[in-house]
């Protein structure tokens, strides 16, 4: 079974572009999506695809208070079921 | 730095705040010349943004925002940097010491806009009218029933232009009061009299009735945005 590390940055390719442009999913774990030039919009809109694929409730409050891939990473280890 | 060779503009002014419109498309001399503008964690910062467009935006309105905030507060660029609030809203310092000015700074496509005021806090947000998949996904996420409600009767263009007014609205607040997305948007209800197409509005945050809000909405053809300042201060000097 994948990690949860490799589910998220699936995830990030799929789901995330800037200017029409896949984000890099392979990006250091120490960015925010922000660092990725993503959009509040966009951040916004992948916490609810977060929260289908994992079976937990990620609202905009926690994606604002997760600074960085790796932390959205141990959070969803820690609380995902 | 001649007027022509500026990527910024005035936009509005709406009371005693002052609306900059700053042009991102792309301009590699005005890029280059943005660069110039920028401290040494600002260019490490740069260098982070991947794609081409995440970090020419970051450049141009933070170089723009310097150039501002330099005429305004009347110091040489070398003397202003940043300092971060509790949720990452910067705030200006001269010297090290919190300069007597708020500023809110925001981009989408090819548009930014820096609001500055004189005192009290402000936000702007700005956003082009893009079409998307996640519409519905995003309106059940961030808007309150009612506002739901309204944009679910709407459909295709119309129903577009009233989501990114509504998103502009809402996130102008967040960034005004200083949370961001940490204060989740479907807590509070934009103002009734903006949704239903009145330029401005006064608003109270349901948890903080004490301090009040103009919204106004400033948006064009070319793009959604809305500013939201705090409102007390003045009226207290009026």
């Amino acid at each position: 079974m994948a990690s949860t590390e490799d589910r998220v940055r699936q995830l990030i390719a799929e789901n995330l572009e800037v200017d029409g442009k896949p984000v890099d999913a392979s990006a250091d774990a120490s960015n925010s999506l922000s660092d990725l030039g993503v959009s509040s919009m966009d951040i916004v809109s992948f916490g609810r695809v977060i929260s289908e694929e994992f079976g937990i409730r990620l609202t905009p409050e926690c994606c604002a208070d997760l600074n960085s891939i790796g932390q959205l990473i141990e959070f969803l280890e820690a609380n995902a079921a | 730095m001649f007027a022509s060779e500026r990527w910024w503009s005035p936009f509005r002014e709406v009371s005693a705040v002052t609306v900059v419109h700053v042009d991102l498309t792309p301009h590699v001399a005005h890029e280059a010349s943005a660069s110039l503008w920028l401290d040494g964690n600002e260019r490490a910062r740069a260098r982070k943004f991947e794609h081409p467009g995440a970090r020419r935006r970051y450049v141009l309105c933070r170089a723009a925002l310097r150039a501002i905030l330099c005429e305004r507060l009347g110091c040489d660029n070398g003397r202003l940097s940043f300092g971060e609030g509790e949720h990452g809203k910067p705030f200006a310092l001269v010297d090290d010491t919190p300069a007597e000015i708020s500023f809110n700074l925001s981009h989408g496509g090819g548009h930014g806009l820096i609001a500055i005021a004189p005192e009290g806090r402000v936000g702007v947000d700005v956003e082009e009218r893009a079409d998307r998949r996640d519409f519905d996904r995003l309106i059940e996420e961030v808007f309150t029933p009612n506002e739901q409600a309204e944009l679910n009767g709407m459909r295709g263009r119309r129903r577009i232009a009233l989501f990114y007014k509504f998103w502009t609205i809402k996130e102008a607040l967040i960034k005004a009061l200083g949370t961001g997305f940490s204060l989740h948007p479907a807590t509070f209800e934009a103002p009734e009299a903006i949704r239903r197409g009145a330029p401005r509005s006064i608003f109270r945050f349901p948890h903080i009735p004490g301090t009040q809000w103009q919204v106004e909405y400033i948006g064009s053809e070319r793009f959604a945005a809305t500013i939201a300042y705090e409102t007390v201060a003045y009226e207290l000097l009026t």
